[in-house]
């Protein structure tokens, strides 16, 4: 059997040529540790929260991670799906103590219930720590590395969950505004420097609506008529993605921008996040040419509720925004009114603007309709994307939204 | 477009940037996210003749030696310039003005008071080794390191040297057991 040290790293295959494996916990003391497997995703952030197992949740889906004892997870490595990254198996202090307490302990990673690898760990590996991460799978090159991390948090699981992106439920009450700004100029320079000044001005306008606090989910939804094919071509759609993306940096913990496209039928694209977008209308599911959206006309409706349906499976109360882009030419306005009428009880806010066009008909007067329980929607027009300076169209993508916010929030529609 | 290469790969930077007369050599890691002592680590420079051994003893470039004796190679210490901004080690060195003697310069990184503080290369996440002309910045190799020699303290991240009448830079990734001080020995180097 391999004894592995703290820190080290190796191949997976140098253990076992399994993808069936079974990572065991032996802990000896008296702490009461809760051990828990996150699936990360590229970015070391927990994107989906199914992939976080646990006693109270034993299964990721398709079953490829499980928790099979209270001490022992089972992983079906070639199930993973390639949007996790990452494995990490950690251990948390449920009550009182430090890690410096911890007897005599080790992790044990085999196959077909025989150990084929082991490594040891004990209190003086730790200090004040109160969360750690044991160990990790990872993948790399196409194949899965192991690291014996040992390393953890002396603030316990909440700086774990932080470490992986989530936010903490205690922790969100009242931040000051300040720290919003930090974060996404940061969170920008250290990813895209290329956005940074996007980021300051989409901040300049975040604080004068007052959003600066807010958590929202950002959406996208792309008019890929016939019509718009001047627009891709000449990057305006790209710029779009651009311009949009800070402000999905700032609201959103996972920085990613929900993003839709449509012809006659609708298409979920990828996320946008600030590792992918420089040339994500180029290159995502084969880039704009090759997006399957049917004919090359428009039809609103179907890709509406396709964003609906997206938003409603998530059962968040978490506000959405939603961009959407279009040059006209609208498809069955009836359709539409409905939807947009109905959805007034959801937690969707949608911003439509109309780009290079004419004959924006239905979507026009949508900002005007009564009979809703809030007035969940905003339009402007613009005949270029340069026609307003970047602060001008922050400042009117964000001219409805708060006051939308407020309302919604009155009617408990959002939390 | 800067070569990136591969352990072991080896780009000439003559051919890279024709007329090139001194380098700029940045070495980088991720800080430590975790609780716990911070990673402390030291880049180091051996300039080294035919025989493989250091010129002089002047000839390891340090944080207690900031600069060889010639004048040619010296170590900017942390990258507070702003240059070659994210390294988190920067390394001048004047090719055109080394003397010939001069064959190679190895360059490796410590982890400093590694066994005190029980650490090893295995932690540290995103280490990589890069070569800049001086002239502009850009970016003519690049380096980043495997993660194969895990549980090493003092690893050789790459080496500029002569070939012909070209300067050339590899990719080594290769891990030292015992520190800065074996390293060194190594080398040549009388340690005091």
């Amino acid at each position: 059997m391999l004894e592995l040290i703290q820190g080290q790293r190796l191949p997976l295959s140098s253990i076992t040529t399994s993808s069936s494996v079974e990572v065991t916990f032996d802990i000896q003391g008296s702490l009461a540790l809760d051990l828990a497997c996150f699936g990360l995703d590229a970015q070391g952030e927990l994107s989906d929260d199914r992939y976080m197992v646990f006693f109270n949740q034993p299964e990721s889906p398709c079953q490829s991670v499980r928790l099979v004892s209270p001490t022992t997870f089972g992983l079906s490595l070639a199930e993973v799906p390639p949007s996790i990254d990452k494995l990490v198996f950690t251990a948390a202090i449920d009550g009182q103590g430090t890690l410096r307490q911890l007897g005599a302990s080790r992790f044990r990673i085999g196959d077909a219930g025989l150990s084929r690898a082991a490594c040891t760990f004990a209190g003086e590996t730790f200090a004040q720590e109160r969360a750690i991460m044991l160990v990790e799978f990872y993948r790399k090159d196409g194949v899965w590395r192991l690291n014996a991390v040992l390393q953890g948090f002396n603030e316990g699981l909440d700086a774990l969950v932080c470490h992986f992106g989530g936010a903490v439920a205690e922790d969100a009450a009242a931040p000051a505004p300040a720290v919003g700004h930090v974060s996404l100029e940061k969170k920008v320079a250290a990813a895209a420097p290329q956005l940074v000044s996007l980021a300051k001005k989409a901040q300049v306008s975040l604080e004068k609506a007052r959003l600066t606090d807010v958590h929202a989910r950002v959406g996208l939804i792309l008019d890929g008529s016939g019509s718009m094919h001047n627009q891709y071509k000449r990057g305006r759609v790209q710029e779009v993605v651009n311009r949009l993306l800070p402000l999905a940096v700032h609201f959103d913990n996972d920085g990613q921008l929900d993003c839709w496209a449509f012809g006659d039928l609708p298409q979920q694209l990828g996320s946008v996040n600030l590792q992918n977008f420089h040339d994500f209308i180029d290159t995502d599911h084969g880039g704009w040419r090759k997006w399957e959206l049917g004919s090359r006309i428009n039809t609103e409706y179907r890709v509406i509720e396709q964003a609906i349906e997206f938003y409603r499976r998530s059962r968040s109360s978490t506000p959405v925004y939603i961009l959407f882009v279009s040059d006209g030419g609208i498809y069955d306005s009836r359709r539409i009114i409905k939807l947009i009428s109905e959805a007034a009880k959801l937690p969707i806010f949608w911003q439509f603007v109309g780009l290079a066009g004419s004959n924006y008909g239905i979507l026009e007067k949508l900002d005007d309709m009564s009979n809703r329980e809030v007035d969940n929607c905003n339009f402007f027009a613009l005949d270029d994307l340069h026609d307003l300076d970047e602060e001008t169209l922050y400042d009117r993508l964000m001219e409805e939204f708060p006051g939308w916010l407020r309302a919604a929030k009155a009617k408990g529609i959002v939390a | 477009m800067a070569v990136s290469l591969s352990k072991g790969g080896n780009v000439s930077l003559s051919k890279e940037a024709p007329g090139l007369t001194a380098v700029n050599v940045g070495l980088g890691w991720d800080a430590r996210v975790t609780d716990g002592a911070a990673f402390d680590l030291d880049a180091s420079v051996f300039v080294l003749g035919e025989n493989d051994k250091v010129l002089n003893d002047q000839a390891f470039v340090f944080y207690n030696n900031k600069k060889s004796a010639c004048g040619n190679v010296e170590h900017q210490g942390d990258n507070r310039s702003g240059e070659g901004s994210g390294d988190d080690e920067l390394v001048s060195v004047s090719l055109a003005s080394l003397g010939a003697e001069a064959r190679k310069l190895v360059f490796a990184v410590t982890i400093h008071e590694a066994a005190a503080r029980n650490q090893s290369f295995g932690q540290v996440n995103k280490a990589y080794i890069r070569v800049m002309n001086k002239a502009g910045g850009t970016e003519l190799a690049r380096f980043d390191l495997s993660e194969d020699a895990s549980t090493e303290t003092a690893m050789i991240f790459g080496e500029l040297y002569r070939h012909g009448e070209e300067w050339k830079f590899k990719a080594i990734g290769q891990g030292f057991a015992g520190g800065l001080a074996p390293l060194a020995a190594n080398f040549g180097v009388n340690l005091a």
